[in-house]
C-alpha cells in the first residue's frame, strides 16, 4: 500500500487528525492490516458461510 | 495454617465458614502485603482498601449472625480494569476513560458479590486490553513478580501479577487473543479462557464482540474451578451467552486421567513457531507425565498458527475499530502509541476481508472440531519463551506474538494455561490444555493431573 493510498483511505475513515499528528502510526496500522489480509486463505467456495451464523430468535 | 497471603480461595472460604479465620484478619494481611509490595509491581490501578475492609467486617458480622452468602464468603478478588464495578472508575488503563465511573456491576462482579466475594480493587491492563505493556499511559504497567524487570504478560497483567504475588487468591481477566492465558503463562498461575458464551460479558468494555471472553485467574486449578462455578451461567442480557444451566466445574478434578485421550500438538512449537528449547523440553515432560498417569497421548495436527493469528487479528481490529473509531478520529493523542497503531488497523481492513475472515474462521473451527473426534484434550504450547524484559520494547514486540493462544479465541474452545516449569533464569514456562465446547470441567481435570504431578503451585521470590 503506497503512501497516497494510505492517506486516501485514512481520510475516508475520518483519520485526518491522526494523519496530521501521527503519520507513522497511521502507516504502521495500514501495513499491519495489509499483512494480515495477505496471510489468510479466504474461502473461494461461495457456499462457505461466515461464523457466527444468523439466528432468528432462540427457538423454532 | 499456610501464610494468609498464600491461602487459596477454597481453603480461605472453608476456614472462614468454620470460623477458624476472620475475613477481616485475611483482608488486613492482604492489604498490608499489597501496600508493601505493589509499589514495585503496579498490579493495582485502584485499590479500594476502605470499602474492602468494610465489606470484610460486614462478612464477619454476617457469619456471627449465622449467615453465609455463598461459596466465596469473605474471599478477596481483584478485577481487571475493563470490567465494571459499581462506583469505581473503569479506566481501561487509558486517558480516554480515566473518569468513567461505572454505574452498575458487570454481571460477573454481581455474581461474585452474590457468592460472598469481596472486591479489592481494579487491576492494571494493557490499554483497552490491546495496547501494552506501555509507558505512555496514565498508569504504569504491571511487572512480573518472578522478576520485576520482566513483563507479566497481558493484557490481564495486573490480574496475573497480583495473583502470583499473593495479593488476592482470585482475579478476573479477559481474553480476546490470549489475554488471560498470557499473564497466566508469564506469572506461573492458572488462567482459563472458558468456552465462548459460558461466562457473561455484560458490563465488560468490549474489544472484539465475537472473540471476547471473561476468565478466572488463580494459583490453583481447584480455585479456578471454584471461581468458574460462580461466574459461569446464562445471562439473557449478553447476546453471546449460551442458554441453559452451566453445571459445576469441580466435580471431575479427582478422577485422574486414566481414560483421557490427549492430542499433543507439537507442530505449534516445533515448526509453526520454533519455541525456546526449555519450553519444548517442558512440554515433552508434561506429555510424558500425563502418559505415565494412564492418559493415551497421540500426535495431532491443526491449521497453522500464522493463519489463525491473522484471522484473529482481522476480526479483532475490525470489531475494535467499530468501537474506537469516534475516539481515534477526535482524540488520537489520548491513546498510547501501541493502542493507536493496533486499533487504527481496523480502518484499513475491507468489509470483504472481515467477512472472509469470518468464513475462514468457520473452516478453522471445523478443523479443531475434527481433531476432537479422536481426542478429549489438546495439549500444546502457550508462550514460546519466558517473559522478556519489560523495558526492551523490541524483544516484547518480537516475542508477544510467538504464542499458541489466539486460535482458541477464533474457535471458542475452552483453553487453560499454567506453569510447566521454570527456566534457568527463574521465569515461568507454560503449557496449555484445550477441551471440547462446554467441557471446561475436563480441561480442569487434565490440568489438575499435571498440577498434582508437578508438585503444586510455586511462589515467586517477591518478599
Amino acid at each position: 500500500m503506497d503512501r497516497t493510498l494510505i492517506e486516501t483511505l485514512a481520510r475516508a475513515a475520518g483519520l485526518e487528525k491522526a494523519l496530521a499528528e501521527y503519520p507513522d502510526d497511521v502507516a504502521a496500522a495500514a501495513a499491519q492490516a495489509q499483512l494480515q489480509a495477505g496471510t489468510v486463505a479466504f474461502p473461494i467456495d461461495p457456499a462457505a458461510e461466515p461464523w457466527p451464523p444468523m439466528r432468528a430468535g432462540d427457538r423454532l | 495454617m499456610t501464610e494468609l497471603h498464600w491461602l487459596g480461595a477454597g481453603e480461605a472460604a472453608r476456614a472462614i465458614a468454620a470460623r477458624q479465620l476472620s475475613p477481616v484478619e485475611l483482608m488486613q494481611a492482604l492489604l498490608e502485603r499489597i501496600g508493601r509490595i505493589d509499589p514495585r509491581l503496579n498490579a493495582f490501578i485502584r485499590l479500594d482498601a476502605d470499602a474492602a475492609l468494610d465489606a470484610a467486617r460486614a462478612a464477619e458480622a454476617e457469619l456471627a449472625a449465622g449467615r453465609i452468602r455463598g461459596p466465596l464468603h469473605g474471599v478477596p478478588v481483584g478485577i481487571k480494569d475493563i470490567i465494571d464495578v459499581a462506583g469505581l472508575p473503569t479506566t481501561c488503563h487509558s486517558k480516554i476513560l480515566v473518569e468513567n465511573v461505572a454505574r452498575a456491576d458487570a454481571e460477573v462482579v454481581s455474581r461474585l458479590r452474590g457468592a460472598g466475594a469481596i472486591v479489592l480493587g481494579k487491576l492494571s491492563t494493557h490499554e483497552f486490553a490491546i495496547g501494552g505493556p506501555s509507558f505512555d499511559l496514565p498508569f504504569p504497567p504491571a511487572r512480573n513478580p518472578w522478576n520485576r524487570d520482566h513483563h507479566p504478560g497481558g493484557s490481564s497483567s495486573g490480574s496475573g501479577a497480583g495473583v502470583a504475588a499473593g495479593f488476592f487468591p482470585l482475579a478476573l481477566g479477559t481474553d480476546t487473543g490470549g489475554s488471560v492465558r498470557n499473564p497466566a503463562s508469564a506469572c506461573g498461575i492458572v488462567g482459563l479462557k472458558p468456552t465462548y458464551g459460558l461466562v457473561s460479558r455484560r458490563g465488560v468494555f468490549p474489544l472484539s464482540y465475537t472473540l471476547d471472553h471473561v476468565g478466572p485467574m488463580t494459583r490453583t486449578v481447584a480455585d479456578n474451578a471454584l471461581l468458574l462455578n460462580v461466574i459461569a451461567g446464562h445471562d439473557a442480557a449478553d447476546p453471546g451467552s449460551a442458554p441453559g444451566p452451566a453445571g459445576s466445574f469441580d466435580h471431575l478434578l479427582d478422577l485422574g486421567i486414566g481414560d483421557l485421550r490427549i492430542g499433543f500438538v507439537r507442530q505449534f512449537h516445533e515448526t509453526d513457531l520454533v519455541a525456546d528449547p526449555e519450553v519444548a523440553a517442558a512440554l515433552e515432560q508434561v506429555a510424558r507425565t500425563l502418559a505415565e498417569q494412564g492418559a493415551r497421548v497421540r500426535p495431532v495436527a491443526l491449521p497453522s498458527l500464522t493463519e489463525f493469528a491473522a484471522v484473529n487479528r482481522i476480526i479483532l481490529t475490525s470489531e475494535a475499530w467499530s468501537v474506537h473509531a469516534p475516539w481515534l478520529r477526535e482524540r488520537p493523542g489520548d491513546y498510547g502509541q501501541l493502542s493507536r497503531r493496533r486499533l487504527m488497523a481496523g480502518a484499513f481492513v475491507s468489509a470483504g476481508d472481515y467477512v472472509g475472515a469470518q468464513r475462514r474462521r468457520k473452516e478453522m473451527i471445523a478443523a479443531v472440531q475434527d481433531a476432537f473426534r479422536d481426542v478429549d484434550i489438546l495439549l500444546c504450547a502457550s508462550s514460546m519463551e519466558p517473559a522478556s524484559a519489560i523495558e526492551d520494547a523490541d524483544a516484547t514486540a518480537r516475542t508477544y506474538p510467538r504464542q499458541a493462544r489466539t486460535l482458541f479465541n477464533v474457535t471458542g474452545h475452552p483453553a487453560l494455561a499454567m506453569m510447566s516449569g521454570l527456566s534457568r533464569n527463574g521465569l515461568p514456562l507454560s503449557v496449555q490444555f484445550v477441551g471440547r465446547y462446554f467441557e471446561d470441567a475436563t480441561v480442569l481435570r487434565a490440568a489438575t493431573a499435571w498440577e498434582r504431578a508437578s508438585g503444586g503451585p510455586k511462589h515467586p521470590p517477591i518478599d
